[in-house]
């Protein structure tokens, strides 16, 4: 690259701070970024309080208290692209399943009654405001592009620095985490849905066809499969694939149960009614974001409660 | 022209392109544990092995698209921004 570097900021919303090592782990790759780009704002890098003009900006996690909100939309003035960055930032992330309880179930269980503390007040100073829902960026400010992942693999994060440093036009990949994943989908004669904790999974044969629910087959590929390829399930944390965000008559429990349930003996109902009672752990990721949130067939409150009242 | 492929290296050998085609498009390699497109000619691109297959190997090339009423549309000019 010649000319002017451009300018990179990035800041670090409501997050865990992984997508920020995950820029890290570009390993001797951010050299060559470093050739084109000069990063000033970055909150594990740079000791830059305000907000600088900038090209890029970079938005890792969502909104979940004042400040981020605050944070988000200084950006979102400075900066003449904005990527959200990672799972958080796209579909409201991990955290994103706090929509399953109201703002003040969450303070109660943290603050007042929390388990393992004494205290039993909340904190009044020296901390934002809690917002009273988990909110996806883009529905407070515009955003440009998109990079999901938990955190997003570094080789997606090259490409994609890649292509707006040379002016490319992103190439969308659609294919899911099975894709990236060496286990063999076979048909077996599998009977019941296990728990993760039964039994030793084969180590070459797909979950699904052994009973496990893995939710690769609905789950965009911005990771290249570590978890099923090291003998863990896939948890869903690069977000739903295009299919099932942009069709209302598809979900992640019914594509999971669909596939499965071809794959083995198991009916279809008996998956989906499976993954629905433990729904705060499936759709934990995408939950915050309206494209799963409001779909009409997403009943979150009503599955926890029926678990409950078991 | 119209075409479909199977990205090999995506495909999981699980043989649902060939349970949902209703014109039996596909084969399957035994030796390679992979699907293959065997008579194209016999596609009526009604897409059902694009939504099944559980890798999204399959793609259509010049395939004549029908848009679906229900498909959210704020939500797919969403999906043209992500990398």
């Amino acid at each position: 690259m010649s000319g002017e570097k451009i300018r990179l900021n990035t800041e670090w919303l409501c997050d865990c701070g992984g997508c920020h090592v995950a820029l890290v782990d570009l390993h001797e790759k951010i050299l060559n970024v470093l050739e084109s780009v000069v990063i000033q704002k970055c909150p594990v890098l740079t000791d830059i309080k305000d907000y600088p003009e900038a090209e890029i900006g970079i938005l890792t996690g969502s909104i979940r208290t004042e400040h981020d909100r605050h944070a988000a939309i200084e950006m979102r003035k400075k900066c003449k692209t904005i990527i959200a960055f990672g799972t958080c930032a796209v579909y409201g992330g991990l955290h994103g399943a706090g929509l399953a309880h109201s703002r003040e179930e969450i303070m109660d269980h943290v603050f007042r009654k929390n388990p393992t503390t004494r205290t039993d007040f909340i904190p009044d100073s020296g901390i934002t405001g809690l917002e009273k829902i988990v909110t996806p960026i883009d529905e407070v400010i515009d955003v440009d592009l998109y990079l999901p992942g938990c955190p997003p693999h570094p080789h997606f994060i090259f490409e994609s620095l890649k292509t707006l440093i040379e002016h490319h036009q992103p190439r969308v990949d659609k294919s899911t985490v099975c894709a990236a994943c060496r286990r063999t989908m076979t048909k077996t004669d599998v009977t019941e849905i296990k728990q993760s904790h039964e039994g030793i999974p084969d180590d070459d044969i797909c979950f699904l066809s052994q009973g496990y629910i893995c939710l690769g087959s609905a789950t965009l590929d911005r990771c290249l499969a570590p978890c099923p390829n090291h003998g863990i399930m896939c948890a869903g944390c690069a977000g739903p694939t295009m299919q099932i965000l942009t069709e209302p008559n598809r979900d992640i429990r019914t594509e999971v149960a669909d596939r499965m349930s071809r794959l083995t003996r198991i009916e279809k109902e008996t998956i989906r009614a499976h993954i629905e009672r433990s729904a705060k752990t499936h759709y934990a990721y995408a939950m915050a974001t309206k494209m799963i949130g409001n779909k009409p067939t997403f009943l979150i409150r009503k599955w926890i409660a029926d678990v409950e009242a078991v | 022209m119209f075409a479909m492929f199977i990205d090999e290296k995506a495909c999981r050998g699980c043989q649902l392109c060939l349970d949902v085609c209703p014109t039996k498009c596909f084969v399957f390699n035994e030796e390679t544990k992979k699907s293959v497109v065997a008579r194209l000619g016999n596609c009526i691109a009604c897409m059902s092995c694009d939504y099944l297959c559980p890798s999204g190997a399959i793609s259509h090339q010049d395939h004549h698209v029908v848009k679906n009423f229900y498909r959210n549309i704020h939500f797919s000019q969403r999906m043209e921004k992500f990398l």
